[in-house]
C-alpha cells in the first residue's frame, strides 16, 4: 500500500514541490490544504498516514492544527514544514506530537528522509 | 520546452505577483490602522512565504529583501518598533521594490538601481529598534531619501493563468460542433453558388480551423511532464527486484494532448513494470547470457505525421512464442491445432486478450491480475493503437500510435449502398481492389491472399444490412460487379478486409457519439455530419475485427 501523505502549506508553491517531490518517491498525496480548517476538514476526512503542515498559516497557526489534529488522531504522524526562524513554534510543536521538521527551503533529499523516517516510527 | 524548473518559476512568479498586491494593499491598510494585528499578521505571513519559496527557487535578492522586510514587521509586531513616520516610508518603499524586483525577473536589462540606499534604510530601521524609537529629534535614523523611478507606477497582472480542464474540454466540444455547421455551410454555399456567400463562408473556414488549432494547441503537454516521473519509479522497481536498470528517455518535448497524455498514464506505469520485472533478466543470468549485468530500458515519444509514438523498449527476454502458444490453448482462447498455424505477430497479439497471463509468480510490482487487455482498452477508448514486437533472448517492444488532440480525427470515407460510412485512418492499413476471381470461399467467410497474407474478407453490404438470420458473409455470388473495392484495416496486429461500393474521399471528421437506443450496436463507434449534412457512421473497427477474428 502506498503511504498516504496531507499537505498543508499556504503557498501554492511549495505545495507544488512537496507533493512532487512525494508523488515521484511513491506516496500518494491525498490532499493539499492551504489553510487551518481545511486542513482539520482534510485530515478527517482523507486519514492520512502523515501530514506535513507549515506553522505560519492564513486562519490558524499550525501549532492549533496540530493540536486539532492529535485530540481527533492521536496516531496520525505530522512532520512541520517551516522557514528559519520559527524555532520557537517549531519547538513547541515537537512537544505536542509532531515527529520532525524540514526547514525551508528543503532539498528534495531531506523531505524524502524526514518523511519516510517519521513513517517508520 | 516546459520542464519542471520553468513550471516551478512560472508558479512563482504568478503567487509571488499575488502577494505583492496583497502586500500593497494591506500596508494601506495598515496605514490607516497601525495597530490592527491581524492586519500585522497577513503582512507577516505573505513575506515569511515571499521569502521562502525565493529562497527556494533561488532568487537571492527577493529572499533577503523579503527577510529584511519580515523581521521589521516582526518588530512592529512585538512592539519593538513604531509603525510611523520614516518607517512607514521605507516600508512601502520596500515593498514596492519587491514588486520591481518580481515582475523583471524575466528582464535581463534590469538593474536594481536604488536598492543600496533602500536596503540600507531597512537595516537602519531595524537597528533602530533595539535602542529607543526612533523619532526625529533623538533616532539614529538615517533614512535617506530614496527616488524612485517608477514614480507612476505600472499596474500589471501576471501572463500566466491557470484554466481547469473541463473548460478547456467543454471550448474543444464546441469548436467540433462549430466545424460540423461550418462544413455544412460550406457545402450550401457550392450549391447557392452565390459569390459572397462563397468569399464569406472560405473566410469562416480559415477561422474556424486556426480556432480549432488554438484550442488543440492550448492542451499540449509535453511528454516529458509523464516521462520525468520514471527515473524515480524505475529505480525504485529495480531496487524491489533486485535488477540494475539503466534508463534512456528521449522525445520529452514532444507535445500531446492533456487528457491523451492521463489515459495512458497508467498503461506506460505497467508496461514499464512489466518489462523490468519479466522482461530484464537477473544481472548474473545476464552476463551468463553474454550481455551487459545492468538492463536497459528505452522510453521514447516521436511525432509521426499527426500522431505521437510512444516507444518503450528492453533488452531484456523478450516473450517465448511458445509459452504464449500453450498459454492460450491452456485458458481455452483456440485449440492446439488452430494455434500452430497462427503467424507470430497474430500469437503475439494474444497478450492483449482479457485476461490473457503468463505470469506464474506474483511480484510486488506485476503480476496482480491486471492485464495487457486494460492497457489495449484504455489506448482503444482515445482511438490510438498498440503494438508489440519481440524477438526472444533480445528484447521486447512496445509502441503505442497515438492522436495528438481528441476530437479530430483523420478518417477514410465510403459508400456503402447509398449509405456514407467512415473508418478512422488510424486503423485503415491499405486499399486494394480486386477481381471477384481472387476471393475464395472458405466456410461461412470470404478470404484473399493479400500481399502473401491471407485476409478474412468481409462484404459491408452483407454485414450491415443482410436481414437477422439470413447473412451470407461466405457467398460470392452476392458481390456486384467483378472488381471489388477492399478497405484493410488492422486491429491488434491482425487484419481484415471489408468490402465497400465505392471509395469517396480522406477528410477530417469530429466524431460524436451514438444517442441511445442506437449506441447498443458496437458495430458502430460514433457518427459524424458531412458538409452536405448527410449522416456518416464511423465503423468501430476494434469491435468489427474482435466479432470477426473471434468466429475465425
Amino acid at each position: 500500500m502506498k503511504k498516504r501523505i496531507l499537505i498543508v502549506d499556504d503557498s501554492f508553491y511549495m505545495r507544488t514541490m512537496l507533493k512532487n517531490m512525494l508523488t515521484d518517491a511513491g506516496y500518494e498525496v491525498v490532499g493539499e490544504a492551504p489553510n487551518g480548517q481545511t486542513a482539520l476538514e482534510l485530515a478527517k476526512e482523507t486519514k492520512p498516514d502523515l501530514v506535513t503542515l507549515d506553522v505560519i498559516l492564513p486562519d490558524n497557526t499550525g501549532l492549533d492544527v496540530l493540536k486539532g489534529i492529535k485530540k481527533d488522531q492521536p496516531d496520525m504522524k505530522v512532520v512541520i514544514v517551516s522557514a528559519v526562524g520559527q524555532e520557537v513554534i517549531v519547538n513547541e510543536a515537537i512537544e505536542n506530537g509532531a515527529l520532525a521538521y524540514i526547514v525551508k527551503p528543503f532539498s528534495e533529499e531531506k523531505v524524502l528522509e524526514t518523511v519516510g523516517n517519521a513513517l517508520k516510527e | 520546452m516546459k520542464s519542471r524548473e520553468q513550471e516551478y518559476k512560472e508558479i512563482f512568479i504568478a503567487e509571488a505577483l499575488e502577494y505583492y498586491d496583497a502586500l500593497s494593499r494591506h500596508i494601506s491598510e495598515l496605514e490607516k490602522a497601525p495597530k490592527d494585528e491581524k492586519i500585522l499578521a497577513e503582512i507577516f505571513r505573505l513575506l515569511h512565504n515571499l521569502k521562502a519559496n525565493a529562497k527556494a527557487i533561488g532568487f537571492i535578492n527577493i529572499s533577503d529583501v523579503s527577510h529584511k522586510l519580515e523581521t521589521a514587521f516582526g518588530l512592529i509586531r512585538n512592539k519593538e518598533l513604531a509603525f510611523s513616520d520614516n518607517v512607514v516610508n521605507v516600508l512601502f518603499d520596500g515593498i514596492d521594490l519587491l514588486g520591481e524586483m518580481i515582475t523583471n525577473i524575466d528582464n535581463p536589462n534590469y538593474k536594481e538601481t536604488s536598492n543600496e540606499v533602500l536596503l540600507r534604510n531597512l537595516d537602519v530601521i531595524i537597528e533602530s529598534a533595539d535602542g529607543a524609537m526612533p523619532t526625529a529629534e533623538n533616532g539614529p535614523l538615517e533614512v535617506t531619501k530614496v527616488q524612485r523611478e517608477f514614480t507612476a507606477k505600472n499596474l500589471s497582472l501576471s501572463e500566466l493563468i491557470y484554466i481547469q480542464i473541463k473548460k478547456l474540454d467543454h471550448m474543444m466540444n464546441l469548436v467540433g460542433e462549430l466545424i460540423i455547421d461550418r462544413d455544412r455551410i460550406l457545402s450550401i454555399s457550392k450549391d447557392l453558388d452565390n459569390p459572397d456567400l462563397i468569399s464569406v463562408s472560405s473566410h469562416l473556414y480559415r477561422i474556424t480551423d486556426e480556432l480549432q488549432f488554438s484550442v488543440m494547441d492550448a492542451r499540449l503537454v509535453n511528454v516529458g511532464s509523464l516521462f520525468n516521473k520514471f527515473p524515480r519509479i524505475v529505480r525504485d522497481i529495480a531496487v524491489a527486484e533486485n535488477k540494475q536498470i539503466h534508463l534512456d528517455i528521449t522525445g520529452q518535448d514532444i507535445q500531446i494532448d492533456r487528457n491523451i497524455l492521463q489515459i495512458i498514464t497508467d498503461s506506460l506505469l505497467h508496461l514499464m513494470r512489466n518489462a523490468i520485472t519479466h522482461g530484464i533478466e537477473n544481472p548474473e543470468v545476464r552476463t551468463k547470457k553474454g550481455k551487459p549485468a545492468s538492463g536497459n530500458v528505452w522510453l521514447s515519444a516521436q511525432n509521426d505525421r499527426d500522431m505521437v509514438n510512444i516507444k518503450l523498449r528492453d533488452d531484456g527476454k523478450g516473450i517465448d512464442l511458445n509459452e504464449i502458444k500453450s498459454a492460450i490453448v491452456r485458458q481455452n482462447y483456440l485449440s492446439a491445432d488452430v494455434v500452430k498455424d497462427l503467424r507470430d505477430n497474430e500469437v503475439l497479439s494474444y497478450i492483449f486478450e482479457p485476461g490473457f497471463s503468463l505470469a506464474k509468480e506474483i511480484t510486488e510490482f506485476s503480476g496482480r491480475g491486471v492485464g495487457l487487455d486494460v492497457v489495449k482498452n484504455a489506448i482503444d477508448s482515445i482511438g490510438g493503437r498498440v503494438h508489440v514486437d519481440s524477438q526472444q533472448g533480445k528484447g521486447t517492444t512496445f509502441t503505442m500510435h497515438l492522436p495528438t488532440s481528441i476530437a479530430v480525427k483523420g478518417a477514410l470515407l465510403f459508400e456503402v449502398a447509398g449509405g456514407f460510412f467512415a473508418i478512422p485512418l488510424m486503423h485503415t492499413d491499405s486499399v486494394v481492389s480486386l477481381p471477384k476471381n481472387r476471393l475464395h470461399e472458405v466456410g461461412d467467410m470470404l478470404v484473399a491472399d493479400i500481399m502473401n497474407e491471407t485476409i478474412s474478407i468481409v462484404y459491408l453490404d452483407e454485414l450491415l444490412n443482410a436481414p437477422e438470420g439470413m447473412m451470407q458473409l461466405g457467398n460470392k455470388n452476392i458481390l456486384k460487379g467483378d472488381e471489388q473495392n477492399i478497405i484493410i484495416v488492422t486491429y491488434n496486429n491482425r487484419k481484415l478486409g471489408l468490402i465497400v461500393d465505392k471509395l469517396l474521399r480522406q477528410q477530417d471528421i469530429v466524431i460524436k457519439p451514438l444517442n441511445k437506443p442506437v449506441d447498443n450496436i458496437d458495430i458502430y463507434g460514433g457518427v459524424t455530419l458531412l458538409g452536405t449534412g448527410k449522416v456518416c457512421l464511423v465503423l468501430d473497427v476494434p469491435a468489427i475485427t474482435r466479432y470477426f477474428i473471434g468466429k475465425r
